[in-house]
Protein backbone atom coordinates (compact mmCIF):
# COMPACT_ATOMS: atom_id res chain seq x y z
CA UNK A 1 0.00 0.00 0.00
CA UNK A 2 1.05 3.60 -0.81
CA UNK A 3 2.24 5.51 2.22
CA UNK A 4 1.47 9.62 2.14
CA UNK A 5 3.56 11.14 2.31
CA UNK A 6 3.62 13.51 4.99
CA UNK A 7 4.40 17.80 3.96
CA UNK A 8 7.04 18.45 6.38
CA UNK A 9 8.80 21.92 7.23
CA UNK A 10 12.46 22.37 7.00
CA UNK A 11 13.70 25.94 7.65
CA UNK A 12 17.01 27.59 9.31
CA UNK A 13 13.69 29.75 11.24
CA UNK A 14 12.46 26.40 12.74
CA UNK A 15 15.99 25.35 13.61
CA UNK A 16 16.42 28.06 15.71
CA UNK A 17 13.51 27.65 17.50
CA UNK A 18 14.47 23.75 17.77
CA UNK A 19 17.46 25.00 19.43
CA UNK A 20 15.65 27.38 21.87
CA UNK A 21 13.61 24.38 22.72
CA UNK A 22 15.96 21.90 23.50
CA UNK A 23 17.95 24.91 25.48
CA UNK A 24 14.46 25.31 27.27
CA UNK A 25 13.17 21.70 27.81
CA UNK A 26 16.48 19.41 28.10
CA UNK A 27 17.74 20.32 31.32
CA UNK A 28 13.74 19.18 32.97
CA UNK A 29 13.99 16.34 30.50
CA UNK A 30 17.81 15.09 32.11
CA UNK A 31 16.74 16.67 35.85
CA UNK A 32 19.56 18.71 35.37
CA UNK A 33 18.15 22.24 36.40
CA UNK A 34 20.13 25.29 35.30
CA UNK A 35 22.65 23.37 32.74
CA UNK A 36 23.24 25.05 29.69
CA UNK A 37 22.98 24.25 26.20
CA UNK A 38 25.19 24.20 23.57
CA UNK A 39 24.72 23.68 19.98
CA UNK A 40 27.68 21.79 19.80
CA UNK A 41 27.14 19.14 23.32
CA UNK A 42 27.09 15.78 22.39
CA UNK A 43 23.63 13.96 23.67
CA UNK A 44 25.13 10.87 24.70
CA UNK A 45 28.77 11.40 25.46
CA UNK A 46 28.34 14.60 27.39
CA UNK A 47 24.47 14.45 28.29
CA UNK A 48 24.00 10.71 28.94
CA UNK A 49 21.03 10.62 26.57
CA UNK A 50 19.83 7.52 25.10
CA UNK A 51 16.94 6.61 22.47
CA UNK A 52 14.27 6.61 24.52
CA UNK A 53 15.35 9.99 26.58
CA UNK A 54 15.58 10.95 22.85
CA UNK A 55 12.36 10.10 21.88
CA UNK A 56 10.65 11.46 25.26
CA UNK A 57 12.83 14.78 24.35
CA UNK A 58 11.08 14.84 20.92
CA UNK A 59 7.67 14.58 22.41
CA UNK A 60 8.54 17.27 24.69
CA UNK A 61 9.63 19.18 21.51
CA UNK A 62 6.34 18.59 20.00
CA UNK A 63 4.63 20.40 22.60
CA UNK A 64 6.86 23.46 23.36
CA UNK A 65 6.95 24.12 19.49
CA UNK A 66 3.38 22.94 18.62
CA UNK A 67 4.50 20.25 15.60
CA UNK A 68 4.28 16.86 15.27
CA UNK A 69 7.65 15.27 14.32
CA UNK A 70 8.17 12.49 12.27
CA UNK A 71 10.21 9.79 14.41
CA UNK A 72 10.75 6.49 11.64
CA UNK A 73 13.72 7.41 10.25
CA UNK A 74 15.55 8.67 13.40
CA UNK A 75 19.25 6.95 13.67
CA UNK A 76 20.20 8.37 17.32
CA UNK A 77 23.52 6.82 16.88
CA UNK A 78 24.53 9.03 13.84
CA UNK A 79 22.73 12.01 15.59
CA UNK A 80 25.40 13.02 17.93
CA UNK A 81 25.10 16.53 19.07
CA UNK A 82 22.28 19.27 20.03
CA UNK A 83 22.43 20.88 16.78
CA UNK A 84 21.99 17.28 14.91
CA UNK A 85 19.06 17.23 16.91
CA UNK A 86 17.89 20.42 15.85
CA UNK A 87 18.51 19.75 12.35
CA UNK A 88 16.43 16.61 12.79
CA UNK A 89 13.45 18.13 13.89
CA UNK A 90 14.04 21.15 11.68
CA UNK A 91 13.80 18.33 8.43
CA UNK A 92 11.04 16.31 9.92
CA UNK A 93 8.62 18.40 11.18
CA UNK A 94 4.99 17.40 10.41
CA UNK A 95 2.08 20.12 9.32
CA UNK A 96 -0.96 19.07 10.06
CA UNK A 97 -2.48 20.57 6.86
CA UNK B 1 12.51 -31.21 7.65
CA UNK B 2 11.10 -29.43 10.17
CA UNK B 3 7.59 -28.98 9.68
CA UNK B 4 4.71 -26.73 11.41
CA UNK B 5 1.79 -28.69 10.96
CA UNK B 6 -0.60 -26.28 13.07
CA UNK B 7 -0.16 -23.20 15.72
CA UNK B 8 -2.80 -21.96 17.74
CA UNK B 9 -2.81 -19.01 20.11
CA UNK B 10 -4.69 -17.56 23.07
CA UNK B 11 -4.88 -13.87 23.94
CA UNK B 12 -7.01 -13.07 27.28
CA UNK B 13 -9.86 -11.20 27.00
CA UNK B 14 -8.98 -8.36 29.59
CA UNK B 15 -7.60 -5.47 27.64
CA UNK B 16 -5.43 -3.02 29.63
CA UNK B 17 -4.72 0.63 28.48
CA UNK B 18 -0.98 1.69 28.76
CA UNK B 19 -2.74 4.48 30.96
CA UNK B 20 -3.73 1.54 33.57
CA UNK B 21 -0.63 0.27 33.83
CA UNK B 22 1.61 3.14 34.10
CA UNK B 23 1.32 3.06 38.05
CA UNK B 24 2.33 -0.09 38.59
CA UNK B 25 4.84 0.42 36.04
CA UNK B 26 6.33 3.67 37.73
CA UNK B 27 5.67 5.46 33.88
CA UNK B 28 5.64 9.12 33.63
CA UNK B 29 2.95 10.63 31.50
CA UNK B 30 5.71 11.56 29.08
CA UNK B 31 6.71 7.63 28.82
CA UNK B 32 3.17 6.73 28.03
CA UNK B 33 2.59 9.03 25.46
CA UNK B 34 6.40 7.62 23.93
CA UNK B 35 4.58 4.09 23.76
CA UNK B 36 1.86 4.83 22.57
CA UNK B 37 2.71 8.00 19.87
CA UNK B 38 6.50 6.40 18.68
CA UNK B 39 6.87 2.53 19.96
CA UNK B 40 2.76 2.03 18.84
CA UNK B 41 1.91 0.37 22.13
CA UNK B 42 -1.50 0.86 23.02
CA UNK B 43 -2.88 -1.61 25.57
CA UNK B 44 -1.39 -4.97 26.33
CA UNK B 45 -3.61 -8.45 27.31
CA UNK B 46 -3.43 -9.67 30.82
CA UNK B 47 -5.01 -13.34 32.26
CA UNK B 48 -6.37 -11.56 35.78
CA UNK B 49 -5.86 -13.86 38.25
CA UNK B 50 -4.63 -16.89 35.50
CA UNK B 51 -1.63 -19.17 35.74
CA UNK B 52 0.84 -19.74 33.70
CA UNK B 53 -1.05 -23.40 33.26
CA UNK B 54 -4.12 -21.71 32.95
CA UNK B 55 -2.45 -20.04 29.82
CA UNK B 56 -1.13 -22.84 28.39
CA UNK B 57 -3.78 -24.80 28.40
CA UNK B 58 -5.84 -21.72 26.82
CA UNK B 59 -3.57 -21.86 23.29
CA UNK B 60 -3.39 -25.76 23.78
CA UNK B 61 -7.07 -26.41 23.43
CA UNK B 62 -7.51 -24.47 20.95
CA UNK B 63 -4.89 -26.67 18.48
CA UNK B 64 -7.83 -28.37 16.91
CA UNK B 65 -5.04 -30.69 14.70
CA UNK B 66 -3.67 -32.32 18.00
CA UNK B 67 -6.82 -34.34 18.78
CA UNK B 68 -6.68 -37.61 18.08
CA UNK B 69 -2.85 -37.70 17.46
CA UNK B 70 -1.83 -37.22 21.19
CA UNK B 71 -0.06 -40.82 21.12
CA UNK B 72 2.11 -39.30 17.94
CA UNK B 73 3.79 -36.32 20.53
CA UNK B 74 7.03 -37.77 21.45
CA UNK B 75 8.57 -34.29 23.20
CA UNK B 76 6.54 -31.35 24.63
CA UNK B 77 8.95 -28.04 24.64
CA UNK B 78 8.29 -25.00 26.95
CA UNK B 79 9.77 -22.16 25.33
CA UNK B 80 9.72 -19.19 27.34
CA UNK B 81 11.70 -15.95 28.12
CA UNK B 82 12.09 -15.84 31.81
CA UNK B 83 13.72 -18.38 33.67
CA UNK B 84 11.71 -19.24 36.90
CA UNK B 85 8.03 -18.79 36.62
CA UNK B 86 6.10 -20.44 38.80
CA UNK B 87 7.33 -21.61 42.89
CA UNK B 88 8.53 -25.32 43.19
CA UNK B 89 7.49 -27.74 42.89
CA UNK B 90 4.69 -26.47 40.66
CA UNK B 91 5.64 -27.44 36.99
CA UNK B 92 2.87 -26.12 34.35
CA UNK B 93 4.76 -28.17 31.09
CA UNK B 94 3.88 -31.57 33.42
CA UNK B 95 0.35 -30.74 34.90
CA UNK B 96 -0.17 -29.70 30.79
CA UNK B 97 0.73 -32.78 29.43
CA UNK B 98 -1.05 -34.73 32.02
CA UNK B 99 -4.47 -32.63 30.90
CA UNK B 100 -4.13 -33.00 27.33
CA UNK B 101 -3.23 -36.92 27.07
CA UNK B 102 0.82 -36.62 26.77
CA UNK B 103 1.93 -37.89 29.91
CA UNK B 104 4.12 -40.47 28.23
CA UNK B 105 5.81 -37.64 26.47
CA UNK B 106 9.14 -35.91 26.85
CA UNK B 107 8.40 -32.50 28.47
CA UNK B 108 11.38 -29.75 29.07
CA UNK B 109 11.35 -26.37 29.27
CA UNK B 110 14.15 -24.09 26.70
CA UNK B 111 14.56 -20.53 27.98
CA UNK B 112 18.27 -19.71 27.72
CA UNK B 113 17.64 -17.38 24.67
CA UNK B 114 14.81 -15.11 26.24
CA UNK B 115 12.32 -14.02 23.78
CA UNK B 116 13.99 -15.75 21.19
CA UNK B 117 13.66 -19.07 22.82
CA UNK B 118 10.96 -19.80 21.16
CA UNK B 119 12.50 -20.58 17.60
CA UNK B 120 14.32 -22.27 19.36
CA UNK B 121 12.49 -24.67 21.01
CA UNK B 122 10.80 -25.25 17.50
CA UNK B 123 14.14 -25.85 16.33
CA UNK B 124 15.08 -28.62 19.04
CA UNK B 125 11.77 -30.02 18.52
CA UNK B 126 12.54 -30.14 14.72
CA UNK B 127 16.15 -31.78 15.19
CA UNK B 128 14.80 -34.41 17.67
CA UNK B 129 11.85 -35.82 15.47
CA UNK B 130 15.03 -36.17 12.81
CA UNK B 131 16.74 -38.42 15.12
CA UNK B 132 13.82 -40.15 16.33
CA UNK B 133 13.09 -41.44 12.93
CA UNK B 134 9.38 -42.20 12.90
CA UNK B 135 8.07 -39.61 9.69
CA UNK B 136 4.42 -39.65 11.93
CA UNK B 137 6.16 -38.63 15.30
CA UNK B 138 5.07 -35.20 16.73
CA UNK B 139 6.37 -32.55 19.21
CA UNK B 140 4.39 -29.77 20.78
CA UNK B 141 5.62 -26.57 21.09
CA UNK B 142 4.13 -24.42 24.16
CA UNK B 143 5.10 -20.62 25.39
CA UNK B 144 3.13 -18.43 27.49
CA UNK B 145 3.85 -16.60 30.63
CA UNK B 146 2.65 -14.24 33.48
CA UNK B 147 3.91 -10.42 33.36
CA UNK B 148 4.48 -10.61 37.23
CA UNK B 149 6.67 -8.35 37.98
CA UNK B 150 7.90 -4.87 36.93
CA UNK B 151 11.09 -6.51 35.71
CA UNK B 152 8.88 -9.13 33.61
CA UNK B 153 6.72 -5.92 32.23
CA UNK B 154 8.75 -3.71 30.98
CA UNK B 155 12.08 -2.97 28.67
CA UNK B 156 11.85 1.36 29.54
CA UNK B 157 11.55 3.26 26.47
CA UNK B 158 11.47 0.07 24.33
CA UNK B 159 8.62 -2.11 25.25
CA UNK B 160 5.82 -3.33 27.91
CA UNK B 161 5.07 -7.15 27.88
CA UNK B 162 1.47 -8.73 28.24
CA UNK B 163 -0.04 -12.12 28.37
CA UNK B 164 -0.80 -14.52 26.28
CA UNK B 165 0.22 -17.83 24.99
CA UNK B 166 0.52 -19.65 21.93
CA UNK B 167 0.92 -23.88 20.81
CA UNK B 168 2.58 -25.43 17.72
CA UNK B 169 2.59 -28.49 16.64
CA UNK B 170 5.69 -29.91 14.73
CA UNK B 171 6.12 -32.58 12.72
CA UNK B 172 9.40 -33.84 10.48
CA UNK B 173 7.22 -34.82 7.43
CA UNK B 174 3.69 -33.99 5.25
CA UNK B 175 2.04 -31.24 4.27
CA UNK B 176 2.63 -28.21 6.59
CA UNK B 177 4.62 -25.30 6.66
CA UNK B 178 8.18 -26.40 5.92
CA UNK B 179 11.16 -24.97 7.82
CA UNK B 180 13.99 -24.36 5.58
CA UNK B 181 16.87 -22.18 7.33
CA UNK B 182 17.47 -21.33 11.02
CA UNK B 183 19.93 -18.31 11.80
CA UNK B 184 20.52 -17.31 15.63
CA UNK B 185 22.83 -14.63 16.57
CA UNK B 186 24.08 -14.78 20.13
CA UNK B 187 25.23 -11.90 21.74
CA UNK B 188 26.15 -13.22 24.87
CA UNK B 189 28.25 -9.69 26.02
CA UNK B 190 24.74 -8.19 26.18
CA UNK B 191 24.26 -10.47 29.22
CA UNK B 192 23.28 -8.43 32.27
CA UNK B 193 21.01 -6.11 33.74
CA UNK B 194 20.32 -3.13 31.02
CA UNK B 195 18.94 -0.44 33.88
CA UNK B 196 21.95 -0.98 35.95
CA UNK B 197 24.84 -0.93 32.89
CA UNK B 198 24.39 2.48 30.80
CA UNK B 199 26.88 1.74 28.66
CA UNK B 200 26.10 -1.83 27.57
CA UNK B 201 22.51 -0.88 27.12
CA UNK B 202 23.73 1.74 24.85
CA UNK B 203 26.01 -0.75 23.07
CA UNK B 204 23.00 -3.02 22.94
CA UNK B 205 20.69 -0.16 21.38
CA UNK B 206 22.58 0.79 19.27
CA UNK B 207 23.75 -2.86 17.76
CA UNK B 208 20.07 -4.26 18.28
CA UNK B 209 19.01 -3.79 14.42
CA UNK B 210 22.06 -4.27 12.68
CA UNK B 211 22.43 -7.69 15.05
CA UNK B 212 18.65 -8.52 14.38
CA UNK B 213 19.47 -7.56 10.52
CA UNK B 214 22.26 -9.75 10.92
CA UNK B 215 20.20 -12.74 11.92
CA UNK B 216 17.46 -12.40 9.11
CA UNK B 217 19.96 -11.94 6.31
CA UNK B 218 21.79 -15.12 7.66
CA UNK B 219 18.55 -17.16 7.62
CA UNK B 220 17.67 -15.46 4.02
CA UNK B 221 21.06 -16.69 2.50
CA UNK B 222 20.67 -19.98 3.96
CA UNK B 223 17.08 -20.46 2.39
CA UNK B 224 18.40 -19.42 -0.83
CA UNK B 225 16.17 -15.88 -1.09
CA UNK B 226 16.53 -12.45 -0.49
CA UNK B 227 15.18 -10.60 1.91
CA UNK B 228 13.16 -9.09 -0.82
CA UNK B 229 11.58 -12.32 -2.14
CA UNK B 230 9.94 -12.41 1.48
CA UNK B 231 6.20 -12.87 1.16
CA UNK B 232 5.57 -11.71 5.21
CA UNK B 233 7.95 -11.22 8.09
CA UNK B 234 5.97 -12.06 11.33
CA UNK B 235 8.06 -10.42 14.03
CA UNK B 236 8.37 -10.23 17.74
CA UNK B 237 6.29 -7.46 19.06
CA UNK B 238 9.17 -5.34 20.64
CA UNK B 239 7.37 -1.90 19.05
CA UNK B 240 6.50 -0.60 15.78
CA UNK B 241 9.31 1.65 15.56
CA UNK B 242 11.90 -0.72 15.65
CA UNK B 243 10.54 -2.39 12.61
CA UNK B 244 9.89 0.36 10.71
CA UNK B 245 13.31 1.80 11.49
CA UNK B 246 14.79 -1.52 10.78
CA UNK B 247 12.68 -2.27 7.75
CA UNK B 248 14.11 1.32 6.19
CA UNK B 249 17.48 0.53 6.90
CA UNK B 250 17.40 -2.91 5.13
CA UNK B 251 15.10 -1.60 1.85
CA UNK B 252 12.19 -4.26 3.01
CA UNK B 253 8.60 -2.37 2.67
CA UNK B 254 7.40 -1.50 6.16
CA UNK B 255 3.45 -3.13 4.73
CA UNK B 256 5.04 -6.73 4.65
CA UNK B 257 5.68 -6.69 8.50
CA UNK B 258 3.28 -8.03 10.09
CA UNK B 259 3.03 -5.24 12.90
CA UNK B 260 -0.96 -5.88 13.67
CA UNK B 261 -0.72 -7.27 16.74
CA UNK B 262 1.40 -4.88 18.39
CA UNK B 263 -0.85 -1.95 19.35
CA UNK B 264 -3.08 -4.32 20.91
CA UNK B 265 -1.36 -7.49 22.59
CA UNK B 266 2.35 -5.71 23.41
CA UNK B 267 5.10 -7.98 23.68
CA UNK B 268 4.04 -11.12 25.00
CA UNK B 269 7.09 -12.90 25.31
CA UNK B 270 7.82 -15.78 23.00
CA UNK B 271 4.09 -15.62 22.23
CA UNK B 272 4.69 -13.10 19.51
CA UNK B 273 6.08 -14.45 16.21
CA UNK B 274 3.34 -17.65 16.90
CA UNK B 275 0.63 -15.38 17.33
CA UNK B 276 1.28 -12.98 14.28
CA UNK B 277 1.43 -16.31 12.26
CA UNK B 278 -2.57 -17.16 13.77
CA UNK B 279 -3.50 -13.36 12.39
CA UNK B 280 -1.63 -14.28 9.16
CA UNK B 281 -3.59 -17.09 8.54
CA UNK B 282 -6.29 -15.91 9.13
CA UNK B 283 -6.54 -12.68 7.20
CA UNK B 284 -5.17 -15.30 4.33
CA UNK B 285 -1.91 -13.11 3.97
CA UNK B 286 -0.21 -16.45 2.71
CA UNK B 287 -0.36 -18.61 -0.60
CA UNK B 288 1.43 -22.10 -0.98
CA UNK B 289 4.59 -21.65 -1.91
CA UNK B 290 5.08 -18.46 0.05
CA UNK B 291 7.91 -17.80 1.64
CA UNK B 292 8.26 -15.55 5.02
CA UNK B 293 10.66 -15.09 8.00
CA UNK B 294 9.73 -14.85 11.09
CA UNK B 295 11.81 -13.32 13.91
CA UNK B 296 12.41 -12.65 17.53
CA UNK B 297 14.96 -11.29 19.84
CA UNK B 298 15.93 -11.50 23.42
CA UNK B 299 17.51 -10.13 26.00
CA UNK B 300 20.82 -11.32 26.45
CA UNK B 301 21.30 -10.98 23.26
CA UNK B 302 19.72 -13.72 21.07
CA UNK B 303 18.77 -12.56 17.85
CA UNK B 304 16.63 -15.02 15.64
CA UNK B 305 15.21 -15.56 12.25
CA UNK B 306 13.59 -18.69 10.61
CA UNK B 307 12.53 -18.83 7.07
CA UNK B 308 9.37 -21.03 6.48
CA UNK B 309 7.97 -22.07 3.40
CA UNK B 310 3.93 -22.06 3.22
Amino acid sequence: MEQETAPQLSDTGLRQRALDAIAAVLPRVLAREGLVIAPEMKLMSDLGMRSASMLELLLELEDHLDIEIDVEDIDAAAMTSVGDLADYVAGHAITNA
Amino acid sequence: MTTLKAVACYLPDKRMPVEDVAGQLELTAMQVRLFRRYLGMSEIRLDLGGTPLDLLSAATARLGALRGLEHLVRYVLYARALPVVVPYPVNPVRDLCRSFGLDHAVSFTVSHQACASGLLAVDIAGRLLAEDGDPDALALVVTGEKAFTRDAQLVPGMSIFGEAAAACLVGSDGPADRVISYAVNVRGEFDGRLDEAPEMASRFEKEYPTSMAEAMTTAADQAGVSLGELSLILPHNVNALFWQRLCRRIGFPVGRVLLDNVPVAGHAFCADPFINYVTAMERGLLRSGDRYLIAAAGVGATFAAMVVEH
